[in-house]
């Protein structure tokens, strides 16, 4: 039998209906793998703030799922179904309903003592006694100083010295011009860190052992081809056509520079210098393999002889360096999320 | 304001040659066009004059003094381009002001305003670039080149980004600023339309060279070269090889030429070269025509309110031998020769 | 007096180039011609260019022998090394950095916008934390008590606990690398798909492709460059990689691979021998093999673009 007419009404309520059922479906996928990525984390912070001395209990963790699941599915069809100004309001919601019944559930399980490091600058020593691996800890807060001056000043010379010689090499011709930007390509392209042993003795051959200038320089230099070449690709994005028309306008090149095209690729410079940052106040392998014995102490290693140390006795410590260690990369990772995604890798054919 | 000359002026990068000698001099206060096809050599020329680039040859002049090597910022040159090339971080004040903080000015901000007030922006100062319509960066270009009181004005195809209504009122609007301020400038196009229209004279320029300097009148009916007569003129020339004996042409030279007459001094008639029409194009006020003819394929324009023909229709086009040009082999013109038809009736 | 422009030449390439071309040379090249001598050294604690040239370090990883393959035997522990790394790499780029990162890319991308970027930033959580912590959350993850999320996992659908860093090391470091490489290619293949011209989706819709044939016939043909890209840049990555496996796995001979030997022979905290010439005659091999693998990422270049030239020519 022939159809003399198309039923376009169920053509059209069948492919609203696949389409529906294909987000659906892709929605449920992606939670599904993404779920042992978060739920680590949200563990990390319930043993923060719930664990006693000696045991990191589970219960609170399960509890506390039992509350935020509902809640966040709930707060998600909700989304699906609202727009606007009632989105906002079944944020505020959600949020609400999540505080008040995590505070009925779990109000007596909540505590902050285990941040008590934050205020007391002996409390591994308490723990543990003098038998420390880690030997003398500092207080925290010295770490913290130690691993913010470490990120911020990496971050202020990789941002400055890859800012100038991306413009340099994206806008001036010069003699080995090619040459520099093809070695610069292996360097990117270089695994840096099967250097750790070389950069050692060349650290320690020109006395910077044991100093905190060092893993500075050394993060420094190996990021640079990478945040190079990411600054070439937005100086290459600037229009020639402005630069000329500053030019002709009475600017010095330099001038130029600083007036017209520098203000074209701030986006860029705050994307490597958030990466900058990140990347330094996670660093590990440099610190440590770049000091011999203590003298120094950042955030990663307080960490990683904490860990060595009282793991077994007191998870609830544990976690709270834990939970101030990563907030500043995350707080940042937060802000800068949307300049992060718009960097290209320099030089890759689409 | 000044007088502007180009000696022999050449630029080659490493293997291709972009500008291949060429001799220009324009007036104070001329308002000249160089014309061409992309690739030609004429955005190089400009930016030699502007001076990010550097002539691998010749001399550019400025009232008689070389400025080869004079920094662009030390030449007094504004320039408007294509994509107008405003400051995204500035307001359009800002712009403007831009070109006047290199050079000690008292009344920097007032002269900015007047300018602003020249090409009729004044309420837009306070916006950023990204905020403004195509006409009004266009504007925004303008003012900020001219804020300086430049010796030479350089226009980058400053109209091609524009929609066609719009690109009327700018193309009058720019020359009124101009006149009014009596500066030489150089307009840089590959638009025909725009070159004519706008300029005192016009330059064309072809694979680095100029073939051709004069008015729009004299590119138009008295092409020197080949090149001109084809770039020309749209419906282009017709452009046929032909030969002295050729049955019923007639030359006043020996050997194969190319003859050149335009679509539009071509008409159907009594006597003439016998044709039969193969494709017809009606243009509104007028009918393009292309016909086989015993020269060649041939164009011709009639009014569209005559009675016209189809498809296949037989006919013969007459011409008047004076319309005819000839062009040697090498692509040159030869002064006062023209062609004829053994039985067109003679006036 | 103006400067003419040759001197100001001069000092643009000091002023511009110079801070990095001093800093590549001295903790970047420098390096490398280091490690290639000290790898013919007896270098030990004493940090002494002992007995250089010698090729005694080698020697440990392998001795001549006509009778082998390629005409080298490897010594055992070394072989081991290099089978495990093998194994690591093979299985953290095909399951993760690879397939799980187009998985990823193509999912994110076929959601709504703020959805895709919802998921794409959980995914890149592990690479913004600490590696630290993130080794620390593992620890934890795998714990062999029962208080070990996984065995808690276990328990509750009715398994035994289990002890994997013991029993599945290379599942572990497999897993743990491969959730923070994943999002590497994600990104890069999220921002390749996003820059195939929207018609091309609309033509292959009217013509009738299905989503399956629209990521065969349309997303699969533009990311081959990508593709190429991520398998040879996170390979190299991968075998050199170390700071995750130490952190979770500490010196344990499960997970010893080529990089993980060349550090905890010499540099690695509270363990590390200080057995320097050995490690640089390990990371020798990786040198050269990365060396190899970054000139073959020039055919990936689009050297064109890259050079580019500067339309400016006055200083």
């Amino acid at each position: 039998m022939t159809h003399s007419t198309t039923d376009w009404d169920a053509l059209a309520h069948r492919a609203r209906w696949q389409r529906q059922a294909r987000t659906a479906a892709i929605t449920l996928f992606l939670v599904a793998v993404s779920i042992p990525i978060i739920l680590p984390y949200f563990w990390m912070v319930m043993i923060a703030f719930t664990a006693r001395t000696g045991g990191a209990e589970a219960d609170t963790l399960w509890t506390a799922c039992a509350v935020l699941v509902p809640i966040t599915i709930g707060y998600a069809v909700a989304y699906q179904m609202l727009s606007g100004r009632a989105r906002l309001a079944a944020a505020g919601l959600a949020l609400a309903l999540a505080i008040a019944l995590l505070f009925v559930f779990l109000g007596d399980a909540l505590h902050v003592n285990n941040f008590r490091f934050l205020v007391n600058p002996n409390v591994v020593e308490e723990l543990r006694g003098k038998a420390t691996a880690g030997a003398q800890f500092p207080w925290v807060w010295s770490a913290f100083f130690n691993s913010l001056v470490l990120a911020t000043v990496q971050m202020l010379i990789v941002v400055a010295v890859s800012t100038m010689a991306a413009y340099y090499l994206s806008r001036f011709h010069f003699m080995g011009r090619a040459a520099f930007l093809q070695s610069l390509l292996i360097l990117q392209a270089f695994p840096a860190i099967t250097l750790v042993i070389p950069i050692f003795l060349i650290v320690y051959w020109v006395g910077l052992l044991n100093t905190l200038t060092a893993p500075i320089l050394v993060i420094t230099t190996l990021e640079l081809p990478f945040f190079i070449f990411i600054m070439k690709g937005f100086f290459d994005a600037v229009p020639w056509d402005t630069e000329m028309s500053a030019l002709t306008d009475g600017a010095t090149r330099r001038q130029a520079f600083r007036m017209v095209v520098l203000p074209q690729v701030t986006t860029g410079m705050i994307a490597i210098g958030v990466f900058a940052f990140i990347k330094g106040w996670e660093e590990y392998v440099f610190v440590t393999g770049l000091r011999t014995g203590n003298s120094y102490w950042v955030m990663s290693t307080y960490l990683y002889y904490v860990r060595e140390d009282v793991m077994g006795v007191d998870y609830g410590l544990v976690a709270a360096v834990s939970v101030m260690y990563v907030l500043p990369s995350l707080i940042l990772y937060l802000f800068a999320q949307k300049y992060l995604t718009q960097m290209t890798l320099g030089g890759v054919k689409g | 304001m000044a007088e502007i000359e180009l000696r022999n002026l050449s630029k080659a990068w490493d293997a291709s040659v972009a500008v291949d000698g060429i001799d220009l001099t324009l007036a104070d206060g001329e308002f000249a066009a160089i014309l061409g096809p992309s690739g030609c050599g004429k955005s190089t020329t400009l930016f030699m004059l502007s001076g990010v680039y550097t002539p691998t040859g010749g001399e550019i002049r400025f009232d008689g003094a070389v400025v080869n090597d004079v920094e662009p910022r030390d030449r007094n040159v504004g320039i408007v381009f294509q994509s107008y090339a405003l400051y995204p971080n500035m307001s359009v004040l800002q712009n403007i002001l831009f070109p006047l903080r290199f050079k000690q000015v008292d009344d920097a901000d007032k002269r900015a305003r007047e300018m602003a007030e020249l090409v009729q922006i004044t309420p837009l100062l306070d916006r950023r670039p990204s905020q403004l319509s195509g006409g009004q960066q266009q504007r925004v270009a303008l003012a900020r080149a001219l804020v300086k009181r430049p010796n030479l004005l350089l226009l980058d195809e400053p109209l091609s980004n524009l929609d066609a209504t719009l690109r009327l009122t700018m193309r009058a609007e720019i020359r009124r600023i101009v006149t009014e301020l009596g500066v030489t400038t150089i307009l840089v196009t590959h638009d025909q339309l725009e070159a004519t229209t706008m300029a005192d004279r016009v330059i064309c320029m072809n694979a680095g060279r100029i073939e051709q300097t004069g008015s729009a009148e004299d590119l138009y009916l008295r092409p020197d070269t080949l090149f001109v007569a084809g770039f020309i003129g749209s419906p282009p020339m017709n452009l046929l090889a032909v030969d002295p004996s050729a049955a019923g042409l007639r030359l006043d030279v020996d050997g194969p030429v190319t003859l050149g007459l335009r679509p539009e001094l071509l008409r159907a008639a009594e006597t003439g070269v016998p044709a039969t029409v193969s494709h017809v194009e009606p243009m509104g006020r007028e009918t393009l025509y292309t016909a086989q003819s015993e020269l060649g394929q041939v164009r011709f324009l009639e009014p569209t309110a005559r009675p016209n023909w189809a498809f296949g229709d037989m006919l013969k086009l007459a011409f008047d031998p004076a319309d005819t040009l000839l062009f040697a082999p090498d692509g040159q013109r030869v002064p006062d020769a023209h062609a004829t038809w053994k039985d067109l009736a003679h006036a | 007096m103006r400067t003419t422009p040759r001197t100001r030449a001069v000092s643009d390439t000091a002023l511009f180039l110079g801070p990095a071309i001093v800093l590549l040379a001295i903790f970047f090249v420098a390096p490398i011609l280091v490690n290639i001598v000290v790898a013919f050294t007896d270098m030990s604690q004493t940090l002494d260019f002992k007995d250089f040239p010698t090729t005694k370090q080698f020697n440990k990883l392998g001795k001549l022998d006509d009778e082998a393959l390629l005409g080298i035997e490897l010594r055992r522990s070394f072989y081991k090394a290099l089978m495990l790394t093998l194994v690591f790499v093979v299985l953290t780029l095909g399951i993760f950095n690879l397939t799980f990162a187009l998985i990823l890319g193509l999912t994110t991308t076929a959601l709504p916008d703020r959805m895709g970027a919802f998921f794409r930033a959980v995914w890149l959580l592990p690479r913004m934390s600490p590696s630290v912590v993130y080794a620390l959350l593992w620890l934890w993850v795998v714990d062999s008590t029962e208080r070990g999320l996984f065995n808690q996992i276990l328990m509750a659908v009715g398994f035994e606990p289990m002890n994997l860093r013991l029993d599945h090391p290379m599942a572990v470091i497999v897993v743990a690398n491969g959730l923070i490489g994943a999002s590497l290619g994600m990104i890069i293949f999220t921002s390749a798909i996003r820059s195939i011209p929207e018609h091309l989706f609309h033509a292959a819709r009217a013509d009738g492709a299905g989503p399956f044939s629209i990521i065969r016939h349309v997303i699969l043909p533009a990311l081959r460059w990508p593709i190429s890209y991520i398998t040879i840049y996170q390979a190299l990555a991968l075998l050199v990689s170390f700071e995750y496996i130490f952190l979770i796995m500490g010196p344990a001979r499960s997970t010893m691979t080529m990089a993980m030997l060349s550090y905890t022979k010499t540099l690695a905290p509270q363990i590390g021998g200080g057995q320097y010439a050995y490690g640089a005659a390990i990371a020798m091999i990786l040198i050269v093999i990365g060396i190899l693998v970054a000139l073959a990422m020039w055919r990936l270049t689009n050297m064109k673009a890259l050079l580019q030239r500067p339309r400016i020519e006055v200083r």
